[in-house]
């Protein structure tokens, strides 16, 4: 099987940087989150919606919320806790499991919003 | 009198063909250059108001990356504060206005889909963005490319 090398410093750095903006963003002003472009011009959701939602739910220990909203992001954190824990110096995952995962999460995406 | 020695980083070769900036130092150079555009739409803000100063908004983004990355340094303000640059994949030189207004442009692409095109260098085989990919481009560290002057 085909596997992709990650960088896992910068995945370290990403874990951690969504980490810190899913405990900063819920005290700011108006709680602003992140807009999709795609959602806004189309109504269509990406992905990646819901992200914001699920790992400030997660952070707030609000799993319900989280999964309903995008159980990609229970995940998610899950990952950047292990990477910033065990300081990992490899990371190899199967090249299918990005596109496998996105596809997954657009299907959930869409269907939560009513679209399939 | 013996010349200064340049010490370069050695390069362990794993994964993308070259060096590459890191994720890290990638987010925090869009990050400042992001603050200093918002700088220049809160004065346009003040000035002219909201809907005149979107559109200069617009028009101030497109020529601030173009003209810093297609430059031959091909460093934005931020990318300078963080030694990195933008370099042409194959050839490894500058990439030009022309390449820099394309490759502004791709960021809207790269941003479409909750700026998934942004986090794509996460798992990319050569840490390009969709930008740089459209754009055939790689972000490198001034480390390994040296930049002779700024903006060049």
């Amino acid at each position: 099987m085909r596997t992709t090398e990650l960088e896992v410093r910068d995945l370290r750095v990403a874990g951690a940087a969504m980490l810190g903006a899913a405990a900063v963003l819920p005290l700011l002003p108006g709680a602003p989150g992140l807009v999709c472009p795609l959602r806004a011009l189309t109504g269509v959701p990406c992905p990646l919606c819901g992200m914001t939602t699920s790992v400030e739910s997660i952070l707030q220990l609000r799993l319900g919320e989280a999964f309903a909203a995008n159980p990609a992001g229970v995940a998610a954190v899950l990952v950047a806790v292990l990477l910033l824990v065990l300081r990992a110096s490899a990371l190899r995952v199967p090249s299918v499991a990005l596109p496998l995962g996105l596809a997954g999460m657009w299907a959930f995406e869409l269907h939560r919003f009513g679209l399939f | 009198m013996s010349e200064p020695q340049t010490t370069i980083p050695a390069y362990v070769p794993s994964g993308p063909s070259g060096p590459r900036a890191s994720f890290g130092r990638r987010l925090v150079a869009l990050l400042i250059d992001g603050i200093l555009v918002a700088i220049v739409y809160g004065i346009l803000y003040a000035i002219i108001g909201e809907t005149a100063s979107s559109l200069v908004l617009v028009a101030v983004w497109f020529a601030y990356f173009t003209f810093f990355e297609g430059s031959p340094s091909g460093q934005t303000i931020g990318k300078r504060a963080l030694g990195i640059r933008v370099i042409d994949f194959r050839a490894g030189g500058p990439i030009g206005f022309a390449r820099g207004l394309g490759r502004t442009a791709a960021r809207i692409l790269s941003g479409l889909l909750c700026y998934l095109g942004y986090f794509w260098m996460l798992w990319d085989g050569e840490r390009q963005t969709w930008h740089d990919k459209l754009a055939t481009t790689v972000v490198v560290p001034v480390a390994y490319y040296p930049v002779d002057k700024w903006p060049g």
